[in-house]
């Protein structure tokens, strides 16, 4: 009875649970427009995922993976079905998941066969692909009810069955490291610990081998993708919407919720996106985005686009943004080689770089 | 007729056998505007107290008009012609602007709405933007600072004294206040301003007559005057350089997340102000009086509530916290040092060791049932070393001290609880330049020993001396962020004010 009392008070006063509050960019989320402005060096029909082995970069493009060199893209190999996560190895290997059901791993890029094939009905959403201890893939799961493709309606229905999973690349075996998360999307080896994104929760955590959690980064006002190493120590950081206080009081609106995905279009749903503007039917995110026929670039986005650069215990040091009035937004992947920043903005499908040392001038002026 | 309208020869004050003021000769010509200048405890404020009868002399004489007087009471000063603005404020703050204004000139019959539409034309015609129906409690530092200058204008007094006028008062409204001494000035009224601010007394003065020690040094044409040698003047020591003279040239690297707010309300001053603070780094807030800034930080501090409905949240360390006091809040690691330290910092009748022991007392729930003389006096030895306390003793009563010394127990009383979070609400408002640098140093040592400091200043060369990064606010939340390299004066005001 007083649980119940407590959170219809809570709605009413907007306290507690129902406290419907994001946090502001600032810090080292400051808002700048060095993503907006970087360089794009492709364009490409359903990009997905990006994989380095250091020296060249892959990108998973629909069913087919392509690799960069300099402003030229080729095909290494394409699959039947579309890939929603790609890594490449440290024995010069490369893994990719194919509709989030089914991890394929090759000796190489380019290896006619796979080496290895993990296919359990355990898997459902893999949307990322790390390296792990001793030989294992480490893979999130983002949802056991919903497919990858399908990460709004998970987000709606306030899903809440990600999984972290090592996969046993010799055996084919699958082992849960955690389970229970909202909508793991992302992972990167950090000493003994696996960083792992959590979506909807907004927060980094570290997961243990032993599956106990630790928040490192909490309370962020994005939605966390997936994690790359940094050249000199600690990690990047994408993500592919930010929160806004529309959203989260839909989210807390558990009737108009059910109503909204069974009445109306996912395109006009009140939720975030990987790119707006595309339509009037769009809903507004609480206040005016457009004055005077400029779009403003602090209201409150429907689409977002943002790197941001965590040091080795996962403390933000600086972040590089496409804002409202942008359009490089969806940033589902991030990787660095040689010197520069690659990122692949869903929104549009642009594969963009940015040097390290024009996004340290850019911080500095 | 002479030319001087108010003199003193000799002026000496006493306090329990210490001098305030030591032979002191001070001279107002008519219709000059006279700075007076000089650090916290130079004897400025007493110097002018004895002019508006607030004390009287120990020895020496005051004359004015050429005929001795001696005010025993700032009401026979005013018969006189000589009227005081204080620097903390002397409203009464249960009564509306309109009865302040009028207070001790009522009739046996007043009709309240005449006196409210006689204020309004009054402050209409000073152009200060201030309801005379509103009650001054609830009125901010500043509009408080314009009912306090309109009661003395409206006095028609043939000497006013001005004790530190601008110190809360916005660039626009600072405008407002050298255009009406201006016109005071032109109407042959004489005014005798203190300012720590010293290019106001360059700018707006005459005359200016420095203090040293509650000694006279030199009184010369404002002419005749530069900073450094005022500065110089006032401490006898080069200061000009170790103030606000330098730019930051690095910046301290954000540590953890220490308090975040989200989104908090509070009608009508904050507005869904989103902000974070960090350890181990000095966070300015800057903006005009009204931003909302005071606040915010109140909130934060237990010391306001937020909105009863929506009132966002305020997150300190990762928990979402509510203070609706501020014990729980000083207890988590909060410290709020306050803009207005005379109503809100201290207890001025009680001694400098109590003062900052009940600091201590209130991170203790139940404190006050182990109040122990010897740990007070301990406890406010301590501090009053530490922070360099310019006090005679323990015992001192801090009504006593300088506006400098006092703040120092304010924030000595603060920092004894070990805070975490301490938020300086203009933390160098009306103290002297000496006592300026000390406070800056301890702010800086503050953020360097790992803690999270927030400054709150109306200040630029303050803020932009002290930030590491600089949060600008406007109409109830901040609106802008700079890092401390990358700011100048003109994108701070700018954003401040577009």
């Amino acid at each position: 009875m007083m649980p119940a009392l407590k959170a219809f008070a809570d709605r009413l006063l907007g306290r507690g649970d129902a406290t419907i509050t994001v946090p502001s960019f600032d810090g080292a989320l400051k808002p700048n427009q060095i993503l907006e402005k970087a360089e794009t060096i492709g364009q490409f029909d359903a990009p997905e995922d990006l994989a380095t082995d250091g020296k060249a970069l892959y990108i998973a493009d629909g069913s087919t993976v392509l690799r960069l060199d300099g402003t030229v893209t080729t095909e290494v190999r394409r699959f039947e079905r579309t890939i929603t996560a790609l890594c490449c190895l440290p024995d010069g290997g490369m893994a990719a998941a194919l509709d989030g059901r089914e991890v394929r791993v090759f000796a190489t890029p380019s290896a006619s066969s796979p080496r290895a094939t993990v296919s359990d009905p355990a898997l459902n959403a893999i949307n990322a692909l790390s390296p792990g201890p001793q030989g294992t893939l480490i893979a999130t799961d983002g949802s056991t009810t919903r497919p990858y493709r399908q990460w709004v309606y998970d987000l709606m229905e306030r899903g809440r069955t990600g999984k972290v999973l090592s996969l046993d690349i010799a055996s084919g075996s699958v082992r849960p490291i955690a389970s229970g998360l909202s909508f793991a999307f992302g992972a990167c080896a950090a000493g003994e610990d696996v960083l792992v994104s959590e979506s909807w929760r907004h927060r980094l955590i570290a997961v243990a081998a032993d599956g106990s959690q630790r928040a490192v980064l909490d309370n962020l006002p994005v939605y966390p993708s997936r994690l790359s190493p940094a050249a000199s120590g600690g990690f990047w950081l994408t993500a592919f919407a930010a929160r806004t206080q529309l959203v989260e009081f839909v989210l807390r609106e558990n009737a108009y919720r059910r109503r909204m995905i069974t009445e109306i279009d996912p395109e006009y749903w009140i939720a975030p996106k990987l790119k707006s503007g595309q339509s009037f039917l769009e809903p507004m995110q609480g206040a005016h985005i457009k004055t005077m026929g400029v779009v403003k670039p602090w209201a409150p986005p429907r689409s977002y686009g943002l790197v941001i650069r965590l040091d080795a215990n996962g403390v933000p040091l600086y972040a590089v943004h496409s804002r409202v009035d942008g359009v490089n937004h969806g940033v589902v992947a991030a990787v660095e080689i040689d010197g520069s920043l690659f990122a692949l903005a869903k929104g549009p499908g642009r594969l963009l770089r940015m040097p390290l040392s024009l996004i340290e001038q850019e911080l500095r002026a | 007729m002479s030319d001087i309208i108010l003199a003193l020869r000799n002026a000496t004050k006493l306090y329990a056998g210490v001098a305030a003021i030591e032979n002191v000769d001070f001279e107002l010509r008519r219709g000059e505007i006279h700075a007076l200048v000089g650090e916290n405890g130079a004897g400025k404020s007493t110097l002018t107290k004895v002019m508006a009868g607030v004390v009287t002399l120990t020895s020496g004489t005051m004359q004015v008009d050429g005929v001795e007087a001696a005010p025993r009471t700032p009401l026979e000063a005013r018969h006189l012609g000589i009227a005081m603005v204080f620097q903390e404020n002397s409203l009464v703050p249960t009564m509306t602007v309109a009865q302040n204004l009028f207070l001790g000139q009522e009739r046996f019959y007043n009709r309240l709405r005449g006196i409210y539409i006689a204020a309004q034309q009054f402050l209409q015609s000073l152009n200060f933007d201030v309801t005379p129906t509103a009650t001054v409690g609830l009125l901010g530092a500043a509009k408080k600072q314009m009912v306090e200058i309109a009661r003395a204008v409206l006095h028609e007094a043939k000497v006013i004294i001005f004790d530190e006028p601008t110190a809360t008062l916005t660039p626009e409204e600072k405008k407002y206040f050298f255009d009406l001494v201006r016109d005071l000035k032109r109407r042959g009224v004489s005014i005798v301003f203190i300012s720590h601010a010293l290019e106001e007394a360059l700018i707006l003065a005459d005359r200016i007559t420095i203090l040293r020690d509650g000694k006279h040094v030199v009184t010369d044409d404002a002419v005749n005057f530069d900073r450094a040698r005022i500065v110089q003047a006032m401490v006898g020591r080069d200061l000009s350089n170790t103030l606000y003279g330098t730019r930051k040239s690095t910046v301290r690297p954000a540590g953890a997340r220490v308090l975040t707010v989200q989104n908090l309300k509070m009608a009508p001053m904050v507005r869904n102000n989103s902000l974070s603070v960090f350890a181990g780094q000095i966070t300015g807030v800057f903006g005009l009086v009204g931003a909302g800034r005071t606040e915010t930080f109140k909130v934060v501090a237990g010391v306001l509530k937020r909105d009863f409905f929506h009132g966002g949240e305020v997150i300190l360390h990762g928990k979402p916290v509510r203070y609706r006091v501020p014990a729980p809040a000083v207890r988590a690691g909060i410290a709020y040092v306050t803009e207005d330290r005379k109503v809100e910092g201290f207890f001025e009748t009680m001694s400098v060791a109590r003062n900052i022991y009940l600091g201590l007392l209130a991170k203790v729930p139940g404190g006050r049932f182990f109040l122990s003389r010897r740990e007070a006096d301990k406890v406010g030895t301590t501090w009053v070393k530490k922070l360099n306390v310019r006090a005679t003793g323990n015992d001192m009563k801090v009504v006593e001290l300088s506006g400098g010394n006092q703040q120092k127990v304010v924030i000595a009383k603060s920092l004894v609880q070990d805070p975490d979070l301490i938020i300086f609400d203009e933390p160098t408002r009306g103290v002297d330049v000496g006592a300026i640098v000390e406070i800056h140093e301890l702010i800086q040592r503050l953020a360097d020993e790992g803690k999270a400091v927030v400054v709150i200043s109306s200040y630029l060369p303050e803020i932009m001396a002290l930030s590491d990064r600089i949060l600008v606010s406007r109409q109830g939340k901040v609106v802008e962020e700079f890092s401390a390299l990358e700011a100048t004066e003109e994108k701070i005001m700018y954003a401040a004010v577009h």
